[in-house]
Formats: structure tokens, sequence, C-alpha cells
């Protein structure tokens, strides 16, 4: 379990903070970024092997963040949580490629499940 | 009581629909930080932590009543979402179903209970939603307003032809059943009403003895 990593990306830095404590004492190695613009850095410098996104964020959203991995030909399975009335931009973000998307406030349970599955189609 | 224009009611949808978003973020944040508080106890031996079972007990409460608010503030969300159009299609089922959600409260105040009958088939039809909404509300409040105390007020959604139909009824004793319906030119519910009805395109149909409303719509408007 403890063999990849995992980038979580979204501007409530509590929340993300939070999410990646708890996975952490799951064994599953976080990180977190809390803008489109230092989230894409991390990615480039130091490819996780999934990354968490939210699709609302100022700045940089995570449907941008996803078209510009694509660009740069970054295959990295993306998580996409999205909020109210936009299960419209989780489906964009599948058409874009996105891996899944869930709707926030998830269930720790299915997040980590919806990780483990990506790494398996790794 | 000024009416708001057009302008106006997406306003406030907006500001709604953005708090909530918000709303939300502070409950995921709520949810993930009271899981996190369950997890460093439960690592914990029961010895260097006091009272571990009480904080166990009480953790899971906590994320029920996010649960909670979350439902709310979805509903509150989709509500703030109507005047996104001042025509769309609605799904008669579905939108009978929210509203019930959202006046559930004024419901219990009274103790009348509201109850829902699906159609057996999806009614959707082109519509102003918030002006349907307010109609089928004034329909809910009508009776809410002159039950005496408890009751039932059922809604059931059908289709008749070229028409939807909205039957709403009230099972319970009302303040003066001679009243009923007569009071049309006085009462803010039916005044509000028979201008939304009218706004429409559509026809209201009273009955005292039934104590019912039957709402009448055109399935295509044009």
């Amino acid at each position: 379990m403890d063999d990849y990593r995992v980038l979580i990306v979204d501007d409530e830095e509590e929340l993300v903070t939070t999410i990646a404590e708890r996975l952490q004492i799951r064994g599953i190695q976080a990180e977190i970024a809390t803008d489109g613009e230092t989230a894409l850095k991390m990615i480039e410098e130091n490819p996780p092997q999934v990354v968490v996104l939210d699709v609302m964020m100022p700045g940089i959203g995570g449907i941008e963040i996803l078209k510009r991995m694509k660009l740069q030909n970054l295959q990295i399975p993306v998580i996409l949580l999205t909020g109210y009335g936009s299960t419209e931009q989780g489906m964009e973000g599948m058409r874009e490629g996105a891996f899944d998307y869930l709707m926030k406030p998830c269930d720790l349970n299915i997040l980590i499940s919806k990780i483990q599955e990506a790494v398996q189609n790794l | 009581m000024r009416e708001m224009n057009e302008n106006e009611i997406a306003f406030i949808g907006k500001i709604t629909a953005g708090v909530t978003h918000e709303i939300n973020n502070a409950l995921a944040s709520i949810k993930e930080i009271s899981g996190l508080m369950e997890d460093i106890i439960s690592m914990s031996s029961g010895d260097s932590f006091p009272h571990q079972e009480k904080f166990l007990k009480a953790l899971p409460k906590i994320r029920e009543q996010v649960q909670r608010s979350v439902t709310l503030t979805t509903q509150l969300n989709k509500f703030s979402h109507l005047s996104d159009e001042f025509s769309a299609q609605v799904e008669l089922n579905d939108f009978i179903e929210h509203l019930i959600f959202l006046t559930q409260r004024f419901a219990r105040i009274k103790n009348v209970e509201l109850q829902y009958q699906p159609a057996d088939q999806a009614l959707s039809f082109n519509t102003n939603p918030i002006q349907l909404q307010m109609a089928i509300y004034n329909c809910i409040t009508y009776f809410l307003n002159h039950s005496t105390d408890g009751g039932i007020v059922s809604i059931h959604p059908n289709i008749n032809g070229e028409q939807n139909t909205i039957h709403i009824s009230f099972k319970g004793e009302v303040v003066d059943k001679s009243k009923l319906f007569n009071d049309s030119s006085s009462a803010e519910e039916l005044l509000i009403l028979q201008d939304v009805i009218s706004s429409q395109d559509g026809s209201a149909e009273f009955d005292g003895p039934a104590q019912s409303i039957k709402l009448n719509f055109k399935t295509q408007q044009e």
C-alpha cells in the first residue's frame, strides 16, 4: 500500500491537509497542493501515481489541470472532486480522460477504493 | 409587498448557490476533522486516552449531523438554481419531491404530514420553475394555514390528455369548512396562486367539500 504516492489538490487547506493525514494513517503516501499552479509544478517535477483534483478552484481549476496534463502527455490517473451542480463538470472531466469523479464531501473509504482502482489500472 | 423582478430573483439565486458551496466545503472539513479525531482515538490505548469509549460514541454523531446538513444544503443549492432559467424543462415527480423536502418544516410545525404519490410515468414539460414551485407551495400553505392541527396533505401529479395535473388535497380538520376557498379574494396564498397560474397559462380547480385543489398545465407551453 505504501509504494505509491497520491497528490491531493484543493484550495480548502484544512480539508486537503486532513484528508492527506487520514490517508497517511492508512499507509498511503499523500502530498497536497492548494492551488493549480503548485499542483502542476509538483506533477511535472515528481509525478505521483494518482492525482485527486478539486474541479472548482481559484485560478487554474481541476479540468484545466487535467487538460494541461494531457497536453504534456502525463499519463497519471486523475480522480475529480466535484461540488453541487458540477456533475456536468465531472462528466466533462471524464471526456477529458479523468479516471473517475466523486461528489464532495466524499466518503474516505470510497476515495481510497477509487485510488486503489486507479493504481491497479496503471 | 413589491414583486421582485427576474434580475432580482436571479441575483438571490446566484448568491444562495455560492454560499451553499462554501457551507459544503466547511462541512466537508468538519467531516474529515472528526474522522481524523476518530482515527487518532482508535489508535490510542484505552489507558492512555480517558473516556475513549465516549469519544468514539460521540464522533459518529458529528458525522450524522454533517450528513444531515449536507442534505439540507444540497436541496437548498438545487432550489437556488431554479432561478437560473425562467423557462426550463422540469420533471414533475422529481420537482414535487424536491418541494416536499423544502416545505417539510412548515408542515411539521402544524403536525401535518406531507404525502407524495408520484405518477407512474415521467411528466416532463417546459415551464417557469420558480412559478411552478410557488403555485404548489401556496396550495400546501393554504391547507396548513386552514388546518386546526394535524392532518395529511397529499400531492399527486398526473397526465390527463394534453394537460399535466397536480392534485393537492387535505385530509384533516379545517378551522371553518364553509370558508374553504371562499376567501379567494383575501387569502394571500390563493391570490398568489391565481396570479402564478394565469401567467403560466394554466388553471386551478377548487373543491371545498373534498378539500382539494387541482392545478392544470398544458404539457406543451407556448
